[in-house]
């Protein structure tokens, strides 16, 4: 499944190139994240608990950044198994300076397989993609004003809807 | 192939589930026909540590018409609203979509209101109330409230309701008297989840269309009402050429996800063909109506 | 983990047990009723080999707990035959060739009691479409669909022309005879309390 896009974040090339690169923020932004330990420099275990509404799995594995050319370029890796099956999702990211603001490309290479590949199949490219457009979101409200929370997450463990009302 | 464990409850009362989904919140799972819920614990994509079984709970499978709208209790099974002659005569759509739905295995059991809180994107129920713009009400710790279905589907079999809420009835709007109807769906096999699936509803006006809805299935993650569609149909004179222009403004408010089954271009182009057959059955179904004198043209 | 007391009745005969509440219904009918005429294709509600009749109604028992089936009136394959006499649906199927490996045909058979039953004088396409639910590798179709269009005509036949059937349910028919391999854990209710049907016109 290959997915790609661009983003106009609201900040300078330098400051942007951090937060991609900070592990809180990737913490916070990645959906269904659970845990990012550190096992060395620009890799981290990680604990993905992922899915929608009641079909949910947990995946155990890996994140790392390769490739890195800073301030404007690298790969992040993002691997697990788990017992619904497994997940691949590499993805490389792009940045241009634009004046105050920063021009994100990103494209991306995710595979899915074992069983949640299979009976999820009609709806994986669609819930991928919304997935990915969170991470985004979240990464651009990174940006809007110190301490934004992330949005609503759909898909991460905490829940399939908007809150209790 | 085998469930994990849960605890199980099976409450009489609406208030006894509400309380029941208070106490376990995200971990609890209501179970109403289980046609879709069950096979995922089977392979445990779905793990909940709690079910709340609604199939011992009153008050849940009234089926009637009130002021011109139906009101069907969350638990009444598939197969009694498809055979019901109260569905028949007030809403036809929702009585031919539920044919499509599964097999009769699946809707013996299957209920309206669980395919309505499922929200699979390729479902026909869930289309014929954005169709129609029917409500569901919902019980919750705080008490109930009403949802319109344009807020109701979030996203891929995802709703409005909190996970401590409870979808007790369905009100879909009885079809204007003398309007058409047709429900048009594509699946590789008869039963499967719709590859594309349209329900569509004309009601004349003298010469012209007076009201027309168009809902989807399949193309999205969410069913999709075509607006721009409906709004070239409403004042125009039936005729072809005016079929082909709703199915372009279907095409164009489309945006679906291509899978192993059917890529997005087809899906895209197929909604456009369904649409258009769509539209001559039900306006043939309203100029027959008129022409037979029942009901007067909306 | 949780188990409860089940009672129910099949083909006729008062069932009780206990299973974990997790236990699907045809796991239940199989392992602890001793059933094993209803059988497990798929486990996720597409293949049909599980139908049953719960409470007249064909459902796929593997998407059923089994405390979901307190108190009810199950029918399986295993009371469809009359003594040495299959059910007319059984019948059709023999003599019409409509099984080979007989995995789906218990699945088939159930589904097509149901059917005949709403859909007295069904076209083809009506029976492929009834059938739809229920899969089967081995025949391709095309004789399970002239078993039931023979099925048909057979049991139109009878409600015209017979009078109504005597007959009890639940027994094997003589060419079927098995012995239980092991018992079933299960206790049935002693003959004061046994519900066993014994007038005749039972629901084909």
């Amino acid at each position: 499944m290959k997915l790609d896009g661009t983003n106009t974040l609201p900040a300078p090339v330098e400051t942007v190139w951090k937060t991609i690169n900070d592990p809180d923020a990737l913490r916070r932004c990645t959906p269904g994240l659970k845990e990012l330990k550190p096992t060395g420099p620009d890799s981290y275990a990680a604990t993905l608990s992922i899915g929608i509404a009641a079909v949910k799995g947990t995946y155990a594995g890996t994140l790392t950044i390769t490739d890195k050319r800073a301030p404007t370029h690298y790969k992040i890796v993002l691997e697990g198994t788990g017992g619904a099956g497994f997940m691949k999702g590499e993805g490389t990211v792009d940045l241009e300076a634009q004046g105050a603001e920063t021009l994100m490309r990103w494209a991306s290479d995710i595979q899915v397989g074992g069983l949640i590949a299979g009976v999820g199949q009609r709806m994986l490219s669609g819930v991928g993609k919304m997935l990915i457009g969170q991470f985004f979101k979240c990464l651009e409200q990174q940006f809007e004003g110190a301490g934004a929370a992330p949005p609503r997450e759909v898909g991460g463990a905490s829940g399939t809807a908007q809150g209790e009302r | 192939m085998k469930p994990a464990a849960f605890e199980y409850y099976a409450p009489r009362t609406v208030d006894e589930a509400v309380a029941l989904l208070k106490a376990h919140g995200d971990e609890a799972k209501l179970l109403a026909g289980g046609q879709s819920l069950v096979p995922l614990m089977n392979m445990r994509l779905a793990r909940p540590g709690v079910i709340i079984d609604l199939n011992r709970t009153r008050g849940l499978d009234g089926l009637r018409e009130q002021r011109g709208v139906l009101r069907i209790g969350a638990m009444v099974r598939q197969r009694a609203a498809e055979r019901s002659a109260l569905v028949a005569s007030r809403c036809p759509l929702l009585r031919d979509a539920l044919t499509w739905v599964g097999h009769p295995q699946i809707r013996n059991r299957g209920t309206i209101g669980g395919s309505v809180a499922h929200a699979d994107p390729a479902s026909e129920v869930p289309a014929v109330l954005a169709a129609l713009d029917g409500e569901v009400v919902v019980r919750g710790p705080r008490g109930a409230r009403t949802i319109p279905a344009a807020e109701f589907f979030v996203t891929y079999l995802t709703t409005a309701l909190a996970p401590t809420e409870l979808l007790t009835e369905v009100r879909i709007p009885a079809l204007p008297r003398g309007a058409g109807w047709s429900w048009m769906e594509i699946a590789r096999r008869h039963g499967d989840f719709a590859l594309a699936g349209v329900g569509v509803v004309l009601a004349l006006r003298g010469r012209v269309i007076g009201d027309a809805r168009i809902g989807l299935t399949g193309v999205g993650p969410t069913p999709v009402r075509a607006r721009a569609a409906e709004e070239r149909l409403v004042g125009a004179r039936p005729s072809e050429a005016l079929w082909q222009e709703a199915a372009d403004a279907v095409r164009a408010a489309v945006e679906p996800d291509g899978d192993l089954h059917a890529s997005a271009d087809y899906r895209r182009h197929v909604a456009g063909v369904l649409t258009m057959r769509a539209l001559r059955e039900a306006f043939g179904r309203a100029a027959h109506t008129k022409r037979k004198g029942r009901g007067r043209a909306a | 983990m949780a188990t409860r007391d089940i009672a129910l009745t099949i083909n006729g005969r008062a069932y009780q047990g206990r299973a974990e509440v997790r236990k699907t219904l045809a796991d239940f009918i199989r392992e602890d009723c001793g059933l094993t005429g209803t059988h497990l294709g798929c486990e996720h509600g597409v293949c049909g080999a599980c139908t049953i009749l719960m409470n007249g109604e064909a459902v796929r028992s593997c998407l059923l707990f089994a405390v979901q089936a307190e108190g009810a009136d199950l029918r399986t394959v295993e009371g469809l035959a009359d003594g040495d006499r299959l059910h007319p649906i059984q019948q059709a199927f023999w003599e019409n060739h409509g099984l080979q490996c007989g995995f789906c045909t218990p699945g088939f058979l159930m589904t097509t009691v149901e059917f005949l039953r709403d859909n007295p004088h069904p076209t083809e396409r009506e029976i492929r479409e009834g059938l739809a639910g229920n899969l089967c590798r081995c025949t391709g179709y095309q004789n399970i669909v002239k078993a039931v269009a023979a099925a048909a005509e057979v049991l139109a036949a009878a409600k015209q022309g017979a009078r109504g059937r005597r007959r009890t349910s639940g027994h094997l028919p003589a060419a079927v005879k098995s012995t239980p391999r092991r018992r079933p854990k299960v206790r049935r209710a002693g003959p004061a309390r046994a519900r066993r049907r014994r007038s005749g016109g039972t629901t084909r």
